[in-house]
């Protein structure tokens, strides 16, 4: 194995994480091991950073991300990618519910699927998910661009402010305040292009771009029952 | 918030030493209280009833009192009762009784004196152990890691709704349901329309807990003739709240996860054996090996698992 190695197994938290830096400090890749589905491994690495967890991580994982690029072997926990400004985070298995939440900026890319909430409420940057999105994937989001291959569930893209949601799949039902938009060949260009980039290079995907409605910008108390769900 | 969870053994084993473990790696989801739902190995007559006791210094008179009301149902200790040896004023009492007349009408007037001795669980093989503090004080208390059995339940609560105490700890036993026991992670939010439904009925609840409703609310169900499994799909539309609970009597123990996809739930079944938590690193504490965890993330799901107790055949 290359450079500075982290072993997590029971090893307190903060342990861990200092060894982590400790390691990107020192100019070497950094590899964790024996994970074992941890809460809140690698919070705000800085720029330059490379670390890899081999294994599956917990909660949090990659949070406040300022500039590293993080990869993990199997699946990430809840929120992966929490509120990052930038660099990026490949998960090569299963990303749990509320990925890339509240994120402004850089790019998360996941191989398998995402849980439900998706993106919620992020400010920028790029998910793209080779599987399909979970329930209510992009609730609130206000910028960025959230990208499927494989599907949405129930409620994609629910009260919607800004930003996109690309889907080059089946879509279970549209949220509230969403709708589907028709992409320009120069918008669908700039997608591809991102997944190229990525490795994803396919001319033969169906795109539906979901963007706001906007109805819920302008919301009137009189109209509660428009929004209600149950 | 909460944590919970559930383990079941190919075959009986050290059940409690294993749920400790799941308990104890979620220790941070609350530290109100633990407790174990635990099914050992099945009496093939009469019962195992464990209750707490209010006052240490009463114990002896509140066991006689217990036994008294016992005779008058037509039942007995069949041994003498155990219970633990701590200092706190409550005491955990583990006893083995004879079949009363009937289940439903001894429980019904032994809960008229829940003040001074509250039956906890009865069931064949459940054994149900609940108290104030984290997985490792309540494990060293009540002696849970020897435990053997076949399958069993863990909860560490944060108290968001009602009372702490160990009486309020969790897991539930579904009154006067035997061998049937609850763990929950959320709110019911129409806890009072379905408690009147149920006190209607005649189902008695001995806290103001929305668990200890669910528990008995499954058993009614299944008590008409629907199965676990369709009675936890029942709940889904039919209760309302941000819940997910596991369900266990001696021969399945299934999940129910709400419509709004808020409680996460993670397993990892293999072999005809289940760990089942809240968080993954709990089941992790069990399988140390790269192992599938199935994510329960996504709204309205249920399933159910067959448990190697040996109940069936002793009956």
């Amino acid at each position: 194995m290359n450079g500075h190695e982290v072993r997590v197994a029971n090893r307190p938290l903060r342990e861990c994480n200092q060894a982590i830096r400790a390691g990107i400090e020192s100019g070497q890749p950094v590899t964790v091991t024996d994970t074992r589905s941890r809460h809140n491994l690698g919070i705000g690495l800085p720029a330059g950073a490379e670390v890899h967890f081999e294994g599956s991580v917990g909660y949090y994982c990659g949070g406040l991300n300022n500039g590293a690029h993080i990869t993990v072997s199997h699946n990430a926990g809840w929120a992966a990618g929490e509120a990052m400004a930038s660099g990026e985070i490949t998960i090569n298995g299963y990303a749990g519910m509320s990925l890339g939440a509240s994120m402004r900026g850089g790019l998360i890319h996941v191989k398998g699927d995402a849980g439900p909430r998706c993106g919620i409420s992020m400010k920028g940057g790029d998910i793209i998910v080779e599987g399909t999105i979970g329930y209510l994937s992009g609730f609130m989001a206000h910028a960025g661009r959230i990208i499927a291959l494989g599907g949405a569930d129930e409620a994609c893209a629910d009260s919607l402010w800004g930003g996109e949601v690309w889907i080059a799949g089946p879509i279970a039902s549209l949220g509230v305040d969403s709708k589907i938009a028709q992409p320009t060949d120069d918008e669908i260009e700039q997608i591809e292009g991102l997944l190229a980039s990525r490795g994803l290079d396919n001319g033969s995907r169906s795109w539906q771009k979901i963007v706001s409605a906007q109805r819920l910008w302008h919301f009137e108390s009189r109209d509660a029952s428009a929004w209600l769900m149950i | 918030m909460c944590g919970i969870a559930g383990r079941i053994l190919a075959e009986p084993g050290r059940v409690g030493a294993d749920l400790v473990k799941l308990m104890h790696a979620q220790r941070h989801r609350g530290a109100d209280s633990t407790g174990f739902a635990l099914y050992g190995k099945p009496l093939e007559a009469g019962y195992i009833v464990r209750a707490m006791t209010a006052r240490r210094q009463n114990l002896s008179a509140d066991l006689e009192f217990f036994l008294d009301l016992l005779r008058e149902h037509g039942s007995d200790f069949l041994s003498d009762p155990t219970h633990d040896e701590a200092d706190s004023d409550h005491v955990s009492v583990r006893m083995e009784i004879r079949e009363p007349t009937s289940v439903t009408d001894w429980v019904h007037q032994i809960d008229e004196y829940s003040d001074r001795i509250e039956v906890q669980s009865v069931g064949r093989a459940l054994e149900i152990v609940k108290d104030l503090g984290g997985a490792a004080e309540v494990a060293e208390k009540h002696n849970i890691r020897d435990f053997i059995g076949s399958h069993g339940l863990g909860h560490a609560r944060m108290a968001t709704e009602s009372d702490v105490s160990p009486t309020a700890s969790h897991p539930f036993w579904a009154r006067p349901f035997p061998d049937v026991a609850i763990v929950h992670n959320g709110q019911i939010t129409d806890y009072y329309t379905w408690r009147a439904r149920l006190e209607r009925k005649g189902y008695r609840f001995m806290t103001e807990n929305d668990s200890e409703l669910l528990a008995v609310w499954i058993s009614d169900r299944m008590s008409q003739g629907e199965t676990q499994a369709d009675a936890l799909k029942r709940s889904l539309t039919e209760i309302d709240g941000c819940f997910t609970f596991l369900y266990s009597n001696h021969d399945r123990l299934g999940f129910a996860k709400d419509r709004w996809a808020i409680k996460p739930l993670v397993a990892v079944d293999s072999n005809g054996t289940l760990s089942i938590a809240t968080e993954e690193q709990a089941v992790r504490t069990i399988h140390l090996d790269e192992v599938e965890v199935v994510n329960f993330d996504g709204p309205s799901l249920t399933q159910t698992w067959q448990t190697h107790s040996s109940l069936d055949r002793a009956a």
